[in-house]
């Protein structure tokens, strides 16, 4: 950010989102293998900077939904990535050169560390082998009421301090001791030594030491895999963006529940308007104002309770969209482009989401009705989506391929779409992912 | 408790805390030592509802002294719990008094080298090896642009900001990345763990606690003889006006007083945001200690720093408020008027009847006593004299003070400012007029 020629603050969105997509075509960090790699890594990104502009590229970019199907297609799976960092590796490498031409891909993605999650257990998630079967392609999340309706001053009064010392003992037993911690905001650094008197707390301290190696190299091993894949020529299009989401699912997905959040929408509204606004507050302050450069500009946020079949139109436009929308917004503002995710259908919310700065949202549909998506927002928005995970997982290579033409069909005329599924399909037949490649470029070209 | 604490008054919410103080659950010596126990508590709660005690009460004006008085100094019994134990041990045992307080300000010498305490000096860390006191050591530790980072967390704004600053341990927390964005997910809490520099730092603090808990098992141990010989504690918690939370620790002086007028916004939302977390930290140790009276000392408000118009401005209202939250917690206030008051007296009246104790250092008594009618006063012996007088001086500086800030209740006797070294006598001389002349 400061390496650019003119000051940051000064600068258009639009000019701080080209000096985002310039360092996104031209890495500083990634040797590639090849000339030929670069080139085809600098067409690939080029692809997507100008659907995402609203411009026509060569052809229509693909966003393949590959999840972490290639463990699958290697013969191992997501429990055996837990525990197997480097086998992950030997996969992947695998599964690029059969690929053959791909406009993104990834390392293995949200695969968490097995022996670490043994240890610092999450009554959030379940994993494969851990409260799931060994074999469970995806991990489960355990939604609960962990935040009790009337907390919702005391986390404002001091979000961290409520995170880590009520939240986190609630939800992992690994954490329980952290209940005892004093409070975090004395301005007195014995408070520090008075809770490592605290002999559980002071393990709790102790295992993540002892458990550090083993964190290192996961994490070294994640970062290999991209790093490889990268000097390939392959981009990535979730690398580095902030973490984010909706405000409404911050409280509705992790805190409050799906049940306590709708029974707070009638109880107690202001409250959770108060606990939204400061939330976006928060997250604009902490995560996204002075964003750094990293590899990728996209930020991928996941929606959740904001679909069409959860809240009426009336609702999504009182309590759902003005927070997601100032996000977004702060996003743009720094040259950051936002994917919402919208998992479920948002068909009836298009009419709803037109109010932002043209090209500056991209829109990653997942069961929403694409022609009309095109209709509605597709002079705003660059449209990413939506060939049903069903097909591309069970489906034939003809389907595939004939769900794709529609989708181009409907969505392709004067840029701004990129090719996606409509979820990630986790054990998707590589074939079907392939095939569609072959649609992109047989019926997307421009 | 009959009552749901929710629904009770603030006078009710006292009366249950006095009786904990009263009765404090512990083992005494002998009966007389209970029986003595309850008189003293009595007599400091009754001067506090403005009700008539036996005699007026005694805040024994002692901070460092027991050092000095049992042959060591301050900079032995830091490094020594062993003599820190035999030096206040001794001091309890000599000295005749209403209260008694536990060397908890003492701090242990070797945990604030290992932590790298950088604000505050001790003997032999940056001053004299016989200096009979510690130094804080002001600084801007929060820049002017970090209002904002402290206004949305505060945790968060101290552990990753502050504390680096304000001890060299902490320096590898800078690295650290926000708490909020993981809440609920452990994997991004564990990550910090990568780093050897961020796990050193645990290392550091394992060590240090080691270390603290043999200080802190010595001072409780003092503390828990004190009681069951009879002597309460008088200090149940320790508070702050949000001015002097962010004038004395966060910008100092200095940034504070430019913050006045280059971003009073800012200042106020701070201090606005500082009320509660004040507040929930006194009621926190009280209920651990038992005794319901918060100390609350002083500085940037005082005569000499600001006018009265700023004092209105930026200095009372929200100090206001965490007393009033205090209150309605049933704990007792004690601001401790460091420096000159009286230009303030006029202000600080407006509070509940007999929901405050006021301590002045510098200050016309006779003119406290008519303006705070509704509330206790205490003070204000000059520290000078307690130090460097005699005992007759004291004693006879003690009676006019009786006489004009006793009647009709509402006193505790004690110095200006609390003593570290001088002429233990006069600690004697003034526990005798109060029993001379202080009898209602």
């Amino acid at each position: 950010m400061n390496d650019t020629a003119k000051n940051w603050d000064k600068m258009t969105w639009q000019e701080k989102r080209e000096e985002r997509f310039k360092r996104w075509l031209n890495p500083p960090d990634v040797k590639f293998v090849s000339q030929e790699a670069e080139k085809l890594y600098k067409e690939r990104v080029t692809r997507f900077i100008k659907a995402i502009k609203l411009e026509e590229p060569d052809r229509v970019p693909v966003m393949l939904p590959t999840g972490n199907s290639p463990a699958y297609w290697g013969g191992a799976n997501l429990h055996t990535l837990m525990y197997d960092y480097k086998k992950g590796h030997e996969i992947w490498k695998k599964y690029m050169e059969a690929f053959g031409d791909m406009d993104a891909f990834h390392g293995p993605g949200f695969v968490p560390s097995g022996r670490i999650s043994e240890v610092v257990t999450s009554k959030l998630q379940k994993l494969p082998g851990l409260g799931l079967p060994e074999d469970a392609p995806m991990y489960q999340f355990v939604e609960g009421e962990y935040m009790k309706a009337d907390e919702y001053d005391l986390l404002m009064l001091d979000p961290s301090d409520y995170n880590m010392r009520v939240m986190m003992p609630r939800t992992s037993d690994f954490f329980k001791a952290f209940e005892r911690l004093p409070p975090l905001r004395a301005t007195y650094g014995n408070i520090w030594l008075a809770a490592m008197t605290d002999p559980g707390i002071r393990k709790i301290f102790q295992t993540l030491i002892d458990m550090s190696d083993e964190q290192i190299k996961w994490q070294m091993a994640s970062m290999e895999i991209n790093n490889y894949i990268r000097s390939q020529g392959y981009p990535s299009l979730f690398g580095g963006g902030p973490m984010a989401g909706a405000p409404f699912d911050h409280f509705g997905d992790a805190l409050r529940g799906t049940h306590g959040i709708f029974m707070d929408m009638y109880r107690q509204p202001e409250k959770l308007h108060a606990a939204m606004d400061y939330q976006l507050k928060l997250m604009i302050e902490t995560s996204i104002k002075n964003f750094p450069m990293t590899s990728s500009p996209v930020c991928i946020m996941p929606l959740h309770k904001g679909d069409d079949t959860f809240m009426s139109d009336k609702q999504f436009a009182e309590f759902y969209w003005p927070t997601l929308r100032a996000l977004c917004l702060a996003m743009i503002d720094e040259g950051l482009v936002p994917m919402p995710f919208a998992e479920g259908r948002y068909t009836n919310r298009l009419k709803q989401i037109t109010d932002t700065p043209k090209s500056g949202v991209v829109w990653w549909f997942d069961q929403t009705d694409m022609k009309e998506a095109k209709r509605v927002i597709g002079d705003i928005c660059c449209i990413v989506g939506n060939v049903p995970t069903s097909i591309v997982m069970k489906g034939t290579v003809q389907q595939v391929k004939d769900a794709c033409r529609q989708l181009i069909e409907d969505c392709a005329a004067g840029g701004g779409y990129i090719l996606g599924g409509g979820a990630s399909a986790d054990t998707a037949p590589i074939e079907n992912l392939q095939a569609m490649m072959d649609a992109a470029k047989e019926y997307g070209v421009y | 408790m009959a009552k749901e604490w929710a629904d009770m008054t603030w006078e009710e919410k006292r009366e249950e805390r006095f009786k904990q103080w009263l009765s404090p659950g512990i083992k005494f010596d002998s009966p007389e030592a209970e029986r003595l126990y309850k008189e003293r508590v009595t007599r400091f709660t009754k001067a506090i509802k403005l009700e008539k005690p036996d005699r007026v009460p005694v805040a024994i004006p002692v901070q460092y002294l027991p050092a000095v008085y049992a042959g060591y100094d301050l900079g032995t019994v830091m490094n020594d719990y062993g003599k820190l134990k035999e030096a206040w041990l001794k001091f309890l045992n000599d000295f005749d008094a209403d209260s008694f307080l536990p060397p908890s300000l003492v701090f242990p010498a070797k945990v604030l080298e290992m932590i790298d305490y950088k604000i505050q000096k001790w003997p032999g860390h940056g001053l004299p090896d016989d200096a009979p006191s510690h130094q804080f050591v002001e600084g801007e530790y929060m820049l002017a642009s970090e209002y904002d980072a402290l206004i949305n967390d505060p945790a968060d704004y101290l552990l990753r900001h502050f504390l680096p600053r304000s001890a060299g341990v902490f320096k590898p927390f800078e690295k650290l990345a926000p708490l909020t964005p993981f809440v609920a997910i452990p994997v991004g809490y564990v990550a910090q763990f990568a780093d050897p520099e961020i796990r050193k730092t645990y290392e550091t603090l394992f060590d240090a606690a080691q270390e603290a808990v043999k200080w802190a098992m010595a001072v409780g141990e003092i503390g828990q003889i004190g009681l069951s010989a009879g002597f309460p504690n008088i200090w149940g918690g320790m508070s702050q006006a949000p001015f002097d939370m962010v004038g004395d620790f966060l910008r100092g002086t200095h940034g504070i007083m430019m913050d006045m007028f280059k971003r009073p916004d800012k200042l106020h939302e701070a201090m606005a945001r500082l009320v509660p977390v004040a507040v929930s930290e006194a009621v926190g140790s009280a209920n651990a200690s038992g005794c319901p009276i918060i100390f609350i000392p002083l500085h940037k408000g005082t005569g000499g720093f600001m006018s009265n118009k700023q004092f209105e401005e930026f200095y009372w209202p929200t100090f206001k408020e965490v007393m009033m939250g205090l209150v309605n917690e049933g704990l007792v206030p004690m601001p401790f008027a460091e420096g000159n008051y009286e230009p303030r007296l006029e202000i600080i009246k407006d509070m509940p009847r007999s929901s405050t104790i006021w301590f002045f250092e510098h200050m016309d008594m006779a003119k406290a006593k008519k303006i705070l009618n509704h509330t206790c006063i205490a003070g204000n012996v000059p520290v000078t004299m307690m130090v460097t007088g005699k005992p007759a001086e004291v004693k006879e500086r003690c009676r006019q003070l009786i006489e004009v800030c006793a009647p009709g209740s509402g006193y505790i006797l004690t110095a200006g400012a609390w003593m570290d070294m001088g002429n233990h006598e006069n600690l004697r001389a003034m526990m005798e007029a109060a029993k001379e002349y202080g009898v209602y």
